[in-house]
């Protein structure tokens, strides 16, 4: 039977989710967006409650989740704010290619730390000569041995100035392009990695992006994760289990953008009468309360098939790509309806649509999602 | 049938406190004129003499004192014994409760003790035919207002304090007479009380959790005119807000601000002071329970939301008011 | 230390309130029931209290229909509440505060305790009279509204302030005992993940309506609910009109206590 209700269980979590995002992140939400301030201490509480390893099982001491159970959270806590949701979830990012191409030695070496105390992991696959075309990283790794020596730069690493461990990803050899790419974890303290300076961001402003350097990092041959070459499979895994959430981290900024234009809606009076008893602004309304729930279902759907143990690397496409188009669109539509006061900083919409153009950039832009997608369907027709 | 009312009687030193005196005033209407239901009041513990004289010219048919001296501290099991045993021996269908906090905490014991029916924070109240008795309580903060028909032939009514007016003063005094020492039989023992120490003045309520607010906006002129608000705050026991205007032009910090970029409230009061209306303020305090705008200009859209408008100067308004609420609320 | 904590499901604050199609009360179509304000309060003072005593248990106990009752029993249990008892509620049946405080007395008897939680009112219809009602018919002692409340375990008492009109009265008593909230004078934790997912699995202990009958005698309400009213849309400020601003002030310090009745 399909069934589209959330469990009791999930409804607890849903309100977990709620009363956090409400109490501790939105308080924050504006002074940090405007600060750039990286809020450790919603971070830390967040871990506390157990809303920081949601994807790692509860043996190592995580919350064991399904993706679906994540992405009832996610949205809940993007609701409040889009950036500290991705500082939050990084962990499930990082320590995904552990859960999936670990040993059970390297698991039970690395996942509980995370979980007995306040720790941040980082995935380190974006690289400054290109994100999208993964297979064409520089990173080297070379043996020397019982070690691997890591050289190279990633950037755009959420996180990486606050983390402990990092998930890299590395190729013995530039010319075999995929057939080359290596992961290891490699902790913050090894010699030779330096994180870079924060950057300055347009918006998740509350989260934390640099570079990281490794150089003449030496990896023991024990923290290689798989086999040499196991690298971009193990990476594209990994993205299949943490798109859809990124779909319900839309979702969630979009739904936010809704519940403000609409009460807006109803207190600002124009020629008479609440704007949103204008026409053209229901209309609107109505477009925007579509594409959420379209968004929402669809990343729901996703969540679903990879819980009951399908790849779902189509359908987690469509739900990141569709939800992350919606929530920019929905965004774009509520500073519309706010008018001047949209546009201003004081008002929380214009944040919503910073928030919401790097959903349809990171964890595989949109263009990506699409030529998935398209390649997908065409296999069909072929 | 008319109700006979037992109304409790609670001092503050010497003399009654407000909220008794109007409860003594709804006493009478739910009993209606003398002669056709009877009130009495109860006074208990020590020195009551001066409090029960005035209590007896307000109105009532007769008053009862119990002298004893272990009613000079509140408890709750003893006070509630006590009163059931009276309204017992007195036949009588309301007991009536003053909206103080031991008023409060007496309604449900006595309602177990005597075996009646309980309703408190009543802000208006109607006798019906047939004996019954229709209150009307505001509920969810005062967002909404309850209406409540009793049936049951014996019932404990909580009034809402500020609620009633004080009746006029009557003659000739009705008679007092002092109870026979009360046998109330095995109570369980309460605390001991160490110590009280006095609300202290100066420091008011943090202004998401007031139930008062005294806002002040730029028609205040400037940040030394707060004064003025300082003093009203405190004879109202309100917190201090502002429109952006003067948190903006650095009159007082950021974090007084009301409104759209600052913190939302919803009091049971909020006076706006010098604040024109606009709406970016309005979304921040629309939903308090009562407004009322002070403002020289008559046509501030302030007035449009607000429930009571002063239109006048508020350099001359405000002091007045300050001791106008001074004066009624004895302080 | 035994303690007992009852709860009640209300309103989500956020609730846009309307009455029913009868006027008569509000209309839960939709409403979200949630362990707020006094409650939570209560609920995170008894934890409080049991983690300044070792060996400390807390039951929370609520009175009300499912599912909603079950679910707010389920947030305490999450919290950190050890045991929970649902005192059912039969559908149809209305209850007053003073019902509901015999149905819940019921229940505090079954478990001996040294502490009775409760908020000094609650949330929704604010009466006010469980926690004393409770008190009287356990025929134990009971304090409120409470501002403060520590346990001494040296002089195997509790220390408290209570408010009263102009200040606070401190108070040094021994269990059992009801004590009544105030709210807001703690911080209420948010509870676990993982502790959530367990408190879902954890058994609540029922009692049944009839059960409460057989045990407080046919329980029927004194009171029936006639109307529920939204306060009227605001048209426009009644403007004083005055000579002097004496007399201005009077008019609307009389109006605020004879019409509006919020003067403090
Ligand atoms: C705030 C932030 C946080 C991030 N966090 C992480 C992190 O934690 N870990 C991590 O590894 N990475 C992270 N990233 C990197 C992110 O995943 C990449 O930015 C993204 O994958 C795109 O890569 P790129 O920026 O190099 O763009 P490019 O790959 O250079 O692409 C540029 C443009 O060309 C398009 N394009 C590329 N190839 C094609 C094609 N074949 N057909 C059509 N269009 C194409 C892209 O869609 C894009 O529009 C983060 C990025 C940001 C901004
Ligand atoms: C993006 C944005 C966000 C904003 N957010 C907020 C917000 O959160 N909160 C907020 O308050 N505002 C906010 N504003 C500002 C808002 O638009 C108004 O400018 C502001 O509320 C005006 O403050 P005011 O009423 O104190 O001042 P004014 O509008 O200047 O009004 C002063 C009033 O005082 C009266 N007055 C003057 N002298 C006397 C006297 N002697 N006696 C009695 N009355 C007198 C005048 O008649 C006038 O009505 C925002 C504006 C923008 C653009």
């Amino acid at each position: 039977m399909v069934d589209f209700s959330l469990t009791e269980e999930q409804k607890s979590l849903q309100d977990l989710a709620r009363k956090f995002a409400k109490t501790e992140m939105l308080p924050v939400a504006a002074a940090c967006d405007r600060a750039g301030r990286f809020p450790e201490d919603v971070y830390r509480k967040a871990w506390e409650l157990g809303l920081m390893n949601l994807n790692v099982p509860t043996e190592y001491g995580g919350s064991g989740l399904s993706v679906f159970d994540q992405c009832v959270i996610v949205e809940e806590l993007a609701h409040a704010c889009g950036g500290m949701t991705t500082s939050i979830i990084a962990n499930c990012l990082a320590l995904e290619p552990i859960l999936l191409g670990g040993t059970e030695e390297q698991r039970k070496r690395t996942l509980p730390a995370f979980c007995s105390s306040y720790h941040l992991a980082s995935f380190c696959l974006t690289e400054p000569s290109g994100g999208s075309d993964a297979g064409g990283l520089q990173t080297r790794c070379r043996l020397d041995g019982d070690h691997y020596v890591l050289d190279g730069e990633k950037c755009f690493i959420t996180n990486a100035p606050h983390a402990s461990l990092y998930t890299v990803f590395a190729t013995i050899d530039p010319a075999l392009r995929h057939k080359g790419i290596t992961a290891f974890f490699v902790p913050r303290a090894a010699e030779g990695v330096v994180p870079g300076k924060d950057e300055e961001k347009m918006g998740h402003r509350a989260s934390s992006t640099s570079t990281v350097k490794f150089d003449h990092v030496r990896v023991p041959l024990a923290d290689r994760l798989g086999a040499e070459g196991d690298g971009f499979s193990l990476a594209m895994r990994t993205l299949d289990h943490t798109r859809t959430p990124i779909g319900a981290l839309a979702t969630g900024i979009a739904q936010a953008a809704i519940d403000y234009a609409a009460d807006y809606s109803l207190k600002r009076h124009t020629f008479g009468k609440p704007i949103g008893e204008h026409q053209a602004i229901q209309l609107k309304l109505a477009n925007m309360a579509q594409e959420v729930h379209a968004a929402r279902l669809l990343t729901w759907h996703a969540a679903w098939l990879i819980d009951g143990g399908q790849r779902g690397s189509l359908e987690s496409s469509i739900a990141k790509c569709f939800a992350s188009d919606a929530a920019m669109k929905v965004a774009d539509d509520a500073i519309q309806i706010f008018g001047g006061y949209g546009y201003m900083k004081d008002y929380p919409v214009e944040k919503l649509l910073r928030d919401a153009k790097l959903t349809q950039i990171y964890e595989g832009s949109n263009e990506i999602q699409r030529i998935v997608i398209a390649r997908e369907l065409l296999t069909h027709y072929a | 049938m008319s109700a006979d009312v037992l109304v409790v009687i609670e001092r503050r030193g010497a003399a009654p406190v407000r909220a008794a005196l109007e409860a003594t005033g709804v006493a009478r209407r739910l009993a209606g004129p003398s002669g056709a239901g009877r009130v009495t009041a109860v006074l208990l513990g020590t020195a009551l003499e001066a409090s029960a004289g005035t209590i007896a010219g307000l109105g009532v048919d007769r008053v009862i004192t119990v002298s004893d001296p272990r009613f000079d501290t509140f408890q709750t099991a003893l006070w509630a014994a006590a009163v059931a045993a009276i309204a017992r021996e007195l036949s009588s269908s309301v007991i009536l409760l003053a909206g103080t906090n031991n008023g409060r905490q007496l309604a449900g014991r006595i309602a177990i003790r005597w075996d009646a029916a309980a309703v408190t924070g009543i802000a208006d109240l109607s006798p019906g035919a047939a004996g019954e008795i229709t209150v009307t309580r505001p509920v969810f903060s005062g967002r909404a207002f309850q209406e409540v028909r009793i049936g049951a032939p014996r019932v404990v009514l909580g009034l809402r304090p500020n609620a009633f007016p004080i009746p006029e003063a009557s003659s000739p005094p009705a008679p007092i007479a002092e109870h026979a020492p009360l046998e109330l039989g095995p109570l369980p023992s309460g605390g001991a009380v160490t110590g009280f120490e006095s609300a202290q003045s100066g420091i008011g309520p943090d202004l998401s959790d007031a139930t008062v607010i005294v806002s002040g906006g730029r028609g205040l002129k400037g940040p030394e005119n707060f004064r003025l608000l300082e003093e009203l705050a405190l004879s109202l026991g309100a917190a201090i807000g502002a429109s952006r205007a003067v948190t903006d032009s650095g009159w007082r910090p950021a974090s007084f601000q009301i409104g759209q970029t600052g913190k939302s409230v919803s009091p049971q009061l909020y006076i706006a002071v010098g604040i024109s209306g606009a709406i970016q303020h309005l979304v921040g305090m629309i939903s308090s329970r009562t407004i009322v705008a002070i403002n020289s200009d008559p046509s501030a859209p302030i007035f449009k939301v607000a429930d009571y408008g002063i239109a006048g100067d508020l350099f001359q308004i405000v002091p007045a008011l300050t001791a106008e609420i001074r004066r009624v609320r004895g302080s | 230390m035994e303690l007992l904590v009852l709860i009640k499901p209300v309103p989500d604050p956020d609730t846009r309130l309307r009455p029913n199609a009868a006027g008569t009360a509000l209309d839960t179509d939709g409403v979200k029931w949630v362990l707020t304000g006094y409650d939570e309060s209560a609920v995170e003072q008894a934890l409080l209290l049991k983690e300044s005593a070792p060996g400390s248990r807390v039951r929370a106990i609520a009175f009300g229909p499912a599912p909603r009752t079950e679910e707010i029993l389920r947030s305490a249990l999450a919290l950190g509440c050890d045991t929970a008892t649902w005192v059912e509620q039969p559908s149809g049946l209305v209850p007053d505060p003073m019902l509901s405080a015999n149905a819940l007395s019921w229940a505090c008897q079954k478990t001996p305790f040294d502490l009775l939680v409760v908020g000094k009112q609650a949330l929704d219809d604010e009466a006010g009279v469980v926690g004393p009602a409770v008190a009287e018919r356990l025929g134990v002692a009971d304090y409120g509204p409470v501002v403060d409340l520590r346990w001494d375990p040296a002089a195997g008492k509790f220390n408290l302030a209570r408010a009263v009109e102009g200040g606070l009265e401190r108070i040094t008593a021994s269990g059992p005992m009801v004590v009544c909230l105030q709210q807001a004078w703690n911080d209420p934790r948010t509870a676990k993940l993982q502790n959530v997912l367990k408190a879902r699995r954890t058994t609540i202990d029922k009692v049944s309506w009839a059960e409460v009958q057989a045990g407080v005698g046919p329980a029927v309400p004194g009171t029936r609910l006639t109307s529920f009213r939204l306060p009227p849309p605001r048209t426009g400020a009644k403007m004083i009109a005055f000579k002097t601003p004496e007399e201005a002030a009077q008019q609307l310090v009389r109006l605020l206590r004879e019409e509006a009745k919020t003067l403090p």
